[in-house]
């Protein structure tokens, strides 16, 4: 099958659910953003410290976990599929939870502001982190609009995933110096 | 590393060869057991060579699967099916894809363009309708399960672009030029199956005529 299509050649965009939109349409800049996301979480697999099977495998995960999420943000609840990509499971949340405790258990006390710099892979983490960040804020837009429509908000899962992620690439960053004994510089310190 | 996932294999034999014109076949192929799938999904044919995507014409509750090719002479893979031999295993992956028919209440429109007719034939033998079928082809033998297709559909217009007696019913023209000046404007749910031109070309026309549609694609090449 080929790339491209030339269906969008005239700015509009088909959603999942079929619609036709605009590509400046919220649903289109979230999606966007997941995208984004997923490709700078690629990008720390290829930093990654050697032999952390543990967080590359938790990395791919993600990498599908954010798959999923761009297929829901680019279906309406009025347009549903067959494949029924509404939201992720609470529980995706609670492993990000888990691994993030995992990681901070080794992790030296945090007293001031990290300056997000360090390991390839530290400075990675935290570019994802800043889109994780912006990809979150679309996300709440998207569930405020719908709201306003007279919808119920969507995306429970994926707001309490996204939020937990960010925190997830923050540790993760913080982690990749600690093991590579980069040094953690802090504001004002 | 391992790959995020793992689409899974099976192995099939094949059963039978139906020539429905000079150059398209029907293949019958056994079901391995345990594989299920929904109308209007495909799946990966392998050779030795590579792989390439086929959209199940069978209905999900058949006991064979069945896939509608076309000849490609200079192609890679279908010369093979072509000629493979009666009871000769093949391997294949999937079921893949989304476009099945979704729950809706709105009126469908299904818009086929030569072997694109396949997804279609499979919501159709699994039970859907009601629904308007256009079927684009150069000539009336290409019309591929005409005579399951017409009377399940609350209208099905056979587009024939060649210039050639046209059989009764059928539009002269490409499925576009149909969708352009014989549609009436109203909010339904369009499916494309085919070639990507057409599918483009029908976009174009649906976004301007058909603002409130719902549109889904499946680009065979
Ligand atoms: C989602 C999807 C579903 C598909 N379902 C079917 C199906 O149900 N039946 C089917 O016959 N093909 C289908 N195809 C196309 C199929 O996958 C192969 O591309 C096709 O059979 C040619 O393979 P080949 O290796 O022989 O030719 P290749 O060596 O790949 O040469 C391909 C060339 O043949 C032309 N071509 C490809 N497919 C067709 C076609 N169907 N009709 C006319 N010209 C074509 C194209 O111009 C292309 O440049 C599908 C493709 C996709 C992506």
């Amino acid at each position: 099958m080929k790339v491209y299509t030339g269906t969008g050649d005239r700015g509009k965009t088909s959603l999942f659910s079929g619609e036709r939109i605009d590509k400046s349409n919220p649903r289109v800049e979230a999606y966007g953003d997941v995208d984004e996301l997923n490709a700078l979480i690629g990008a720390i697999l290829n930093v990654l410290p050697e032999g952390r099977t543990t967080e590359a495998e938790q990395l791919e995960q993600v990498l599908i976990d954010l798959f999923h999420v761009g297929a829901c943000l680019a279906t309406t609840s009025d347009g549903q599929n067959a494949a029924a990509f509404t939201d992720l499971p609470a529980e995706k949340t609670t492993w990000l939870e888990k691994a993030i405790d995992r990681m901070d258990a080794d992790l030296p006390r945090l007293t001031r502001f990290v300056l997000p710099m360090g390991h390839p892979a530290a400075s990675a983490c935290h570019l994802a982190r800043c889109v994780c960040r912006r990809a979150e804020r679309r996300v709440v837009r998207v569930c405020l609009e719908t709201e306003a429509q007279g919808g119920d908000q969507p995306y429970h899962g994926i707001r309490g995933y996204l939020n937990r992620l960010s925190d997830y690439l923050f540790v993760m960053a913080r982690y990749c110096n600690h093991i590579t004994g980069t040094v953690e510089r802090t504001w004002g310190g | 590393m391992p790959a995020p996932s793992k689409a899974a294999t099976w192995s099939c034999r094949l059963r039978e060869r139906r020539r429905l014109t000079a150059g398209t076949f029907e293949l019958r192929l056994t079901r391995p057991p345990g594989f299920s799938y929904q109308a209007g999904q495909r799946i990966a044919l392998r050779t030795e060579a590579t792989e390439r995507d086929y959209t199940l014409v069978s209905a999900p509750a058949d006991e064979n699967l069945a896939v509608l090719v076309r000849l490609i002479p200079a192609g890679r893979v279908t010369p093979f099916l072509d000629q493979a031999p009666i009871g000769s295993e093949l391997l294949f992956s999937g079921p893949n894809g989304y476009f099945c028919l979704r729950p809706d209440a709105r009126p469908v429109v299904m818009v086929a363009s030569g072997t694109g007719i396949a997804p279609f034939a499979a919501m159709v033998r699994a039970g859907a309708r009601p629904f308007v079928l256009l079927h684009g082809v150069r000539t009336a033998d290409e019309l591929y399960y005409r005579a399951e297709l017409q009377p399940a559909a609350k209208h099905y217009v056979p587009c024939l672009s060649a210039k050639a007696l046209l059989p009764g019913g059928a539009f002269s023209g490409y499925v576009t030029a149909y969708l352009q000046t014989r549609l009436d404007p109203q909010p339904c749910d369009f499916y494309l199956s085919g070639r990507m031109e057409m599918i483009r070309d029908a976009m174009e026309i649906i976004d301007a005529r058909f603002p409130d549609a719902r549109v889904y694609t499946e680009a065979f090449f």
